[in-house]
This record gives structure tokens, C-alpha cells and sequence, in this order.
């Protein structure tokens, strides 16, 4: 068992790294947009503002200043909880974003548990499974499902259950409701189908990473020797195999849940969820940069933050780290 | 007989690697199987025991007290498992639950086949510690807290905490170094007396079969090419590669201890 | 044991040999018939498309816009009343091209970390492990947002995203093995007779790790054909105007009230194709591993 020093001492390692990526990766986002070839002002003004507009809009956004100045000002502000001012709106880029998560977290966190109770006993099924037949159907499933496009998975499920032209329409495919939570019914009746899409596109990943990591585990002797204490085979694999896969597994998730995100912003945009990956898109289209650089930085923030929970829990879970490890 | 096999052939993925083997070990007996690594010596065990792929085909008879094993499907087998055979595995440390404490891991088999209360199985587990000479207090260490030796303990505690009338021992000492063989061998040998039971005894090394076992089968690509009591082969083997073998074990100290003393 | 088995690449004579060996064996199997043939149905009609589509992609037939499959039009037409099926071939090509962009992005970005992974300077050794650490959680998708905003969408973008999240992917996963080669000891003795470390990198670390790499660059491929159609639809992918099977899917979305089947048939295409890819990194497998594949053992030991 790695000691909690060691660990105390990784996760520091870790944290100091992601310090020094936030950095590298703001600087990397604030000079795309600021490379763009041409006038940021004009660009983000639009072809048809007049000079004086654009004048004005320089000098709110600072863009007199020299390029680390208005670094700094940017960041300062971000350290501050200060994410600047969305222009097309008027809101703080901050409320819209925490406005547009609580559609997509929900989301996401209904797509990985539909992921996870497709994923895992599919995987597990075809780990254990003896019979020839079996195991092809499961090989067949993991793959196919595997190269689906979200789009389309989107698509026919829309064409199976959306209401209106669904064969079996029952589930509305366009929208969230204007009051957004607050009408919880129709608010959880419309993330039902995008939650499917996303469950199930990456519930196939998931069973085929449960399924090579169990066999990774199935010849080992700890399996061997819980068979010769009494188990069955198919008992050993799930009660044993699996927690000595979880480590294996938590990493995968983890990666999972970064590839996952291009397949979530496709979802919905697809069924017209107003989520964060709807809104960097439209803010993207409406070349407000002021929000899209804040929004990029604080999305690259978060999946640098899953990526140090998952190793730090990699480490934790797994009992013979520091051995046989690197 | 506790165990007997019968013109036993096992195929792994179209290559056979145990042909027509048979063998026996009588109740009270210590059996040896030697033979170099890749002899198919653990695949008669694993058969034995039902533990191999199930893309492995097993033909051939085996009994065990009498019953015949050949056939059962796994959920027959694991009631036999842990129960009335147990067995001890050639290296502790890939074989041992690595997120189990000593004492979840020598309660095992009892769990699986006993109903017994959290306390009964608990003293059960401190006598075997005691048994296999762990301090009681390695009960709620972590297996991986352990030293080879002290893991192969538990591995043996586990083993024989349902006191199973036949006992399958794997190259047990193998992974481990000289003198600690030594103790593992004597410790093992000793428990099994002491419960009655059989041992079937796996290893490439005379020496410590020797020391485990009075009578013995020598197993050379997939056949048994001789037999007879362990001393006697010791002495006078008779076929070449049973000689190569007892001169690979003689330059051990472990049988020149016993056998001169110095040199 | 496993080293030993694997250190037989290293003495591999004739490389044009055992490619034909292992496609060979890679046609033997069921599933790399099936990705074969696949694959060389998408390589014809890309080239076909080039020279002919069954209508012009810009001819546009303002009398028959969101038109149902008929003779003239296999799978119907869209808004502007171009043939879809002419863009779907069309788009073919395109993603083939990024398919094939994406393996090359990806394996020199691969190897070239790989290969400072694996560098005597430690300092070259940790910054690439702490690099990809780093790096691997942030998505494709972030990365091509990132570069979409200055650059606008376009091939480039795709490929280059796609290049780096799976050349850091592929790094990573390369990372055990390469280490164990280069860390043995026949390394080793070529190192003391004074072989440069590039040349050690391409004569024995690349051979070793060059199943696995495959298997990877098929995926890559497969799942660069993935976030082409998922990047497209998001407009920040391929341009509006060029055709791809991203283009294709987001047209048929809009025609899922007119005619759902098309849906079908455009979606199938791309999920075929991307399961031709991910099959074929495991026939590869299998069939230049020495292990599986007992023809491979002949060329090596033989001459």
C-alpha cells in the first residue's frame, strides 16, 4: 500500500504540475485569440460597426494596452473569480457559465451512470462468459457500439423515441424548459433521451475497457487461488477480478470522461440543450472572445483537475503500487 | 486411495501439453510430482483442482476419495474447493489477495463454506495463525505487509483452515529463498501429519521433495517416466533425465546437509 | 521471457516480407477479410469521387430541395437541392484524408515522445512523462476549440487536434514497453559499442513497440473519423462547402422529418467504416505478433 506520505507528496507534485499547465494552457488560449489575423476589435465589433464602435469596444476591452498587460488584467481578474463580461449579453461570463453547467453536469453525470450500468455488467458478461456464441454477440455489441457516431446514435434514437417523429414518441427532443429546474418533470423529461445517447456511446467503451481488464486479471493466481478457497469462476472474476481491475478501470473512466465531452457538446447541440457545450459554440459563432477565453480556460481547468482525482485514486486503489509498478 | 488419477491427457489451445498420466496418493500419504518447469506438472494439479482456462480440454479419470471429478461442472467443483482439497500456490505474492488483511484472507474458505459466527471464525483464524507460527497480531495487517515467507504462512494457513483431507502444494517454495524453504517445507509437512491428511507435492527441486515426500512420480514432457519411493530415485535413477534431476539437486545444500554434513 | 520472444523483431531481415506475411494473415481472418475489403471499397470511391460523382456536388436543383431517394438521386437531396449521395461519396475521400493525416500527426508526435521517454537525459525522460501527464485529460475537442478560434474551421484544425490527443494517447501507452527494451541488456551492449540513441530508438525500441503503435493508429484513425463527423457538426471542423461524412450526418439530422431512412444509410456508412479500422488494428495485432503468428517466426529466424 503506497504510505500517506508518498501520497501526500504525489499529490502535491501533481497539483504544483497543474499549476504550471494552467498557466502554459492560459497563455496558449489568450495568444489563439490574440494572433487572430486582423483587429481582435474589428473582428469581435462585426463587418458592419463603424470605426467609433470600434474604437469604443478597444478600449473597454483594454486592447490599447501592450499583450501582457492585458494578460495580466485577465488573470487577475480570473484569480479574483472576475471572468469579464460576456458582450453579447451583458452577463458575467461566470453566472452564464454556472447557468449553462447546471444543464450539463446533470447531463453528464446521468450519461456516466447509464454508461456505467450498460458498461460494467456487459463487460463483465463477456469476460466470464464460456460459450463461443456468447462471447461473439458481446464482441459484436462492444464493437459496433464502439464506432457509432454520437450524432447519428442521437439520430436514430430521435427517430425511435422523439416525440413527434419518433415511431414510439414519447420523449421530447428539442429544449429545455424555460424556467429550467424549476419545472423538474419536464426538465428531467427532456435530458432523458441526450443522457441515453451519451450513456449508451460511451457505455460500449466502457464494457470493452471492463472487459480486457478483467481478462487481464482472469489468469492471475489471486483468481486461482479464490477458486481453490471455494469460489466459482464466474463469482471469482466479479467478486475478486473486479476490485483488482478497479484501479485499471478508474483510469479508464477518467480518460472516458475527457473523450466523452466532444460527444456531449454534439448531443446538445443536437437536441438544443442551451449546456456549456452549446453556449462555447454559439460564443464561438458570435465571436464574443471575452467569454470564450474564459470558458476555455475554465473547461481545461476542470479535466486537468479529473485528470489528478483519477491518478491520485489510480494510486490509492491500488494495493500493490510501489512493487510492480513502473 | 485419497486421489487418484487415470490416464489423464490435458490440451491447451490445441497443443497437449499432459499425456496419459496417472498417479496415485494413498490417505495419510506425501506424493511427490517433480519434473522441470514446463513438464506439465501445475496442469495436472490445475486439472485436478478445475482451475484451468475453460478453453483447456481435460480427458481421462480422477477421483478423490473414490468420487469421480472428471466432468463436474464448476459450481460442483468449488464446493469441493477450500473444502475437501486445499492448496497452496507457488508464489504468495501474485497469489494472496493483495486488498485483503491476513485474517480475511485465511477466513476465506470458511466463509465460502461454513456458517459460522464472526467470533468462531475469528478464534479459527488466530489458531492457525498460531499454527503456521504468525504472531496473532499479523491478523489485520495487510497481506502485502508480509515477507515472502510470512506470506507463503498464510498461504498455507488458508490452505488448511478447513483442515481439507487432501492437500495440493504447487512449488511452495520456489519463490522463496534457502533457509526459508527449508522452514516452509517442515512446516508444511508437519500440519499435514498432524491433520491426517494427503499431500500431493509439486516441484523441480529433489532436494526439497526429499524432505516433503516419501514416495514420488518424475514427469518429463507431459509423461510420467519413472516412479517409486523419493529415496530410492534419489539414489538410483534410472532414467537419463531423472538423473539429471538428482545432480541438479545435489549440488543444493539443502541435500548435503542431510545427507554429509560438510562440503 | 517475454523480452526474449520479442527481441526476435530486432533481427528481422526483410521488412517488405513480413508485411506481406502479416497482411496475409490479416486476410486470413474473418473480421481482417472484412476490414480489407472495406477499406478498399472506401480507398475506390474516394479516388472515383475525384473525377466522378453520380451528380456535381454543386449542382443544385432548386425544384427538388429535401427530395425523397429516387432514381436520379439514391439517397435524396438536401436544402439546396444537391444530390446527397454525391456528397456522401464526395465526403469519403475527405475523411479519408484526415484518417490518414490524423495516423501521421499522431505517430510523430508518438514516437518523438516515446523516444524522449526513453532518453538517457533525465531531464528529457521526466518532461515528457510530466508533459503527458499533464496533457492527456484535456480533450480533442477542447484542443481544436482552442485552434478553431484563431485558425476558423478546416482540415488542419481536425487533424492537428486529433494528431496531438492521440500521440500523447499513444506515448503513453507505448510508455511500459519501451522502457522495458530500453532498459535491457542487449540495448545496453549496442550503447557501449557507441550506436547513436536515435539510431538504438529506430533499430530496437520502435520494433518492439510497433504492435502496439499499430493497434493505436487504427483506432486513431477510426476515432479521427468520429470527431471529424462530431467536430463538422459543431462548425468547427470541416469548413461549410467542403464535403465530408461530418457534413453528411449534419444534413441528414435536418432530413429526419422528410425521409428518416437516409439517416440510416449515412450514419451506417461512417459507423462501417470506423469498424473496418478498429478491426483491423486487431487483426494486425494478432497477425505480426510472433507468438500468434508462426509464418512471422520463419522470416526472422531464417536467411
Amino acid at each position: 500500500m503506497a504510505s500517506s506520505q508518498t501520497l501526500t507528496r504525489y499529490v502535491a507534485r501533481r497539483i504544483l504540475l497543474l499549476l504550471v499547465a494552467l498557466v502554459a494552457v492560459s497563455l496558449v488560449i489568450f495568444l489563439a485569440i490574440r494572433v487572430l489575423p486582423g483587429d481582435v476589435a474589428v473582428v469581435m465589433a462585426g463587418t458592419d460597426a463603424s470605426p467609433a464602435q470600434v474604437s469604443a469596444l478597444r478600449a473597454q476591452l483594454g486592447l490599447d494596452e501592450p499583450l501582457w498587460r492585458q494578460y495580466v488584467a485577465w488573470i487577475g481578474g480570473v484569480l479574483q473569480g472576475d471572468f469579464g463580461t460576456a458582450l453579447v449579453s451583458g452577463q458575467s461570463v461566470a453566472a452564464i457559465v454556472a447557468d449553462r453547467a447546471s444543464i450539463t453536469f446533470p447531463l453528464i453525470l446521468a450519461g456516466l451512470m447509464i454508461a456505467l450500468a450498460l458498461g460494467v455488467p456487459l463487460g463483465c458478461a463477456a469476460a466470464v462468459t464460456t460459450r463461443k456464441r456468447a462471447r461473439g454477440i458481446y464482441q459484436a455489441v462492444s464493437i459496433v457500439g464502439g464506432a457509432v457516431p454520437a450524432l447519428w446514435a442521437g439520430l436514430l434514437l430521435i427517430m425511435l423515441f422523439g416525440r413527434g417523429t419518433g415511431l414510439v414518441g414519447v420523449f421530447p427532443t428539442q429544449g429545455f424548459p424555460q424556467n429550467g429546474w424549476h419545472s423538474f418533470g419536464a426538465a428531467m423529461l427532456s435530458l432523458v433521451l441526450p443522457a441515453v445517447t451519451v450513456g449508451i456511446v460511451v457505455g460500449a467503451s466502457m464494457m470493452r475497457y471492463t472487459r480486457s481488464s478483467l481478462i487481464e486479471v482472469a489468469s492471475s493466481d489471486v483468481i486461482a487461488m479464490a477458486m481453490a478457497c471455494g469460489m466459482t469462476r464466474t463469482s471469482a472474476m466479479i467478486r475478486v477480478g473486479l476490485r483488482l481491475a478497479l484501479p485499471q478501470l478508474v483510469s479508464v473512466i477518467g480518460l472516458t470522461f475527457a473523450e466523452m465531452i466532444t460527444g456531449v457538446m454534439v448531443i446538445e447541440n443536437l437536441f438544443a440543450l442551451p449546456g456549456i457545450g452549446t453556449g462555447l459554440v454559439t460564443d464561438i459563432g458570435n465571436r464574443d472572445l471575452v467569454a470564450v477565453q474564459s470558458e476555455l480556460l475554465m473547461l481545461a481547468a476542470l479535466f486537468l483537475l479529473i485528470g489528478i482525482v483519477v491518478d491520485v485514486l489510480h494510486k490509492v486503489l491500488d494495493p500493490r503500487l510501489g512493487e510492480d509498478h513502473d | 486411495m485419497a486421489l487418484e488419477c487415470e490416464g489423464l491427457s490435458i490440451d491447451i489451445g490445441g497443443t497437449s501439453v499432459v499425456r496419459d498420466v496417472s498417479l496415485s496418493v494413498g490417505d495419510g500419504e506425501r506424493v511427490g510430482l517433480i519434473g522441470s518447469s514446463g513438464s506439465g506438472k501445475s496442469m495436472i494439479v490445475r486439472s485436478v483442482m478445475g482451475l484451468l482456462p475453460p478453453t483447456a480440454h481435460v480427458s481421462g479419470s480422477v477421483r478423490l476419495h473414490g468420487n469421480e471429478l472428471a466432468g463436474l461442472d464448476d459450481a460442483s467443483m468449488s464446493l469441493l474447493r477450500g473444502s475437501a482439497i486445499g492448496m497452496v500456490f507457488q508464489n504468495p505474492q501474485n497469489a494472496l489477495n493483495p486488498v485483503l488483511t491476513v485474517a480475511q484472507q485465511i477466513e476465506l474458505p470458511l466463509r465460502l463454506h461454513y456458517d459460522l459466527s464472526g467470533g468462531e471464525r475469528r478464534a479459527r483464524v488466530l489458531r492457525m495463525l498460531g499454527k503456521v507460527g504468525l504472531p496473532e497480531s499479523f491478523a489485520d495487517r495487510s497481506v502485502m505487509a508480509l515477507s515472502g515467507g510470512q506470506q507463503q504462512r498464510v498461504g498455507i494457513a488458508t490452505a488448511l483452515v478447513t483442515s481439507p483431507r487432501m492437500i495440493i502444494a504447487d512449488e511452495p517454495t520456489t519463490a522463496l529463498d534457502a533457509t526459508t524453504q527449508r522452514q516452509i517445507v517442515d512446516l508444511l509437512r508437519e500440519l499435514v501429519d498432524e491433520l491426517g491428511a494427503s499431500m500431493l507435492f509439486i516441484t523441480h527441486d529433489f532436494a526439497v521433495l526429499s524432505r516433503a515426500t516419501t514416495r514420488c512420480y518424475v514427469l518429463h514432457e507431459g509423461r510420467i517416466v519413472e516412479s517409486g519411493s523419493t529415496d530410492g530415485i534419489l539414489d538410483h535413477p534410472r532414467t537419463t533425465y531423472a538423473k539429471t534431476l538428482v545432480e541438479a539437486a545435489k549440488a543444493l545444500s539443502l541435500h548435503v546437509e542431510e545427507g554429509n554434513g560438510d562440503e | 521471457m517475454t523480452n526474449r520472444s520479442r527481441s526476435v523483431y530486432a533481427r528481422k531481415r526483410s521488412p517488405w516480407r513480413s508485411i506481406g506475411i502479416v497482411m496475409r494473415s490479416v486476410w486470413a481472418r474473418g473480421t481482417g477479410k472484412f476490414s480489407l475489403i472495406v477499406l478498399a471499397i472506401w480507398l475506390v470511391v474516394s479516388l472515383v469521387s475525384l473525377f466522378w460523382t453520380p451528380h456535381s456536388l454543386w449542382a443544385t436543383d432548386g425544384y427538388h430541395v429535401w427530395s425523397s431517394p429516387s432514381r436520379a438521386h439514391w439517397l435524396g437531396t438536401d436544402g439546396t437541392g444537391a444530390d446527397i449521395a454525391s456528397w456522401l461519396m464526395a465526403g469519403a475521400g475527405v475523411d479519408l484524408l484526415i484518417a490518414v493525416l490524423t495516423v501521421v500527426v499522431a505517430l510523430a508526435i508518438g514516437l518523438l515522445l516515446t523516444a524522449c521517454m526513453v532518453a538517457r537525459s533525465t531531464v528529457l525522460s521526466r518532461g515528457s512523462v510530466v508533459l503527458i501527464d499533464a496533457l492527456i485529460s484535456i480533450p480533442t475537442i477542447l484542443v481544436a476549440l482552442m485552434l478553431a478560434v484563431p485558425f476558423g474551421a478546416s482540415v488542419g484544425v481536425i487533424v492537428a487536434a486529433c494528431g496531438l490527443s492521440y500521440g500523447l494517447n499513444m506515448a503513453r501507452v507505448c510508455r511500459p514497453q519501451a522502457l522495458r527494451v530500453a532498459n535491457s541488456s542487449f540495448v545496453e551492449s549496442a550503447r557501449h559499442s557507441g550506436v547513436g540513441a536515435w539510431r538504438v530508438f529506430m533499430r530496437h525500441v520502435v520494433p518492439n513497440i510497433r504492435s502496439v503503435m499499430m493497434v493505436q493508429l487504427s483506432l486513431s484513425a477510426g476515432t479521427a473519423v468520429l470527431a471529424e463527423a462530431g467536430l463538422t457538426y459543431l462548425g468547427v471542423g470541416v469548413p461549410s462547402g467542403v464535403p465530408s461524412w461530418g457534413h453528411s450526418l449534419a444534413t441528414s439530422a435536418k432530413f429526419i422529418t422528410v425521409y428518416p431512412l437516409t439517416v440510416v444509410w449515412i450514419g451506417g456508412c461512417v459507423t462501417i467504416a470506423v469498424i473496418a479500422l478498429n478491426l483491423l488494428g486487431d487483426a494486425l495485432r494478432d497477425a505480426s505478433d510472433p507468438l500468434t503468428n508462426p509464418a512471422l517466426r520463419q522470416v526472422d529466424y531464417g536467411a
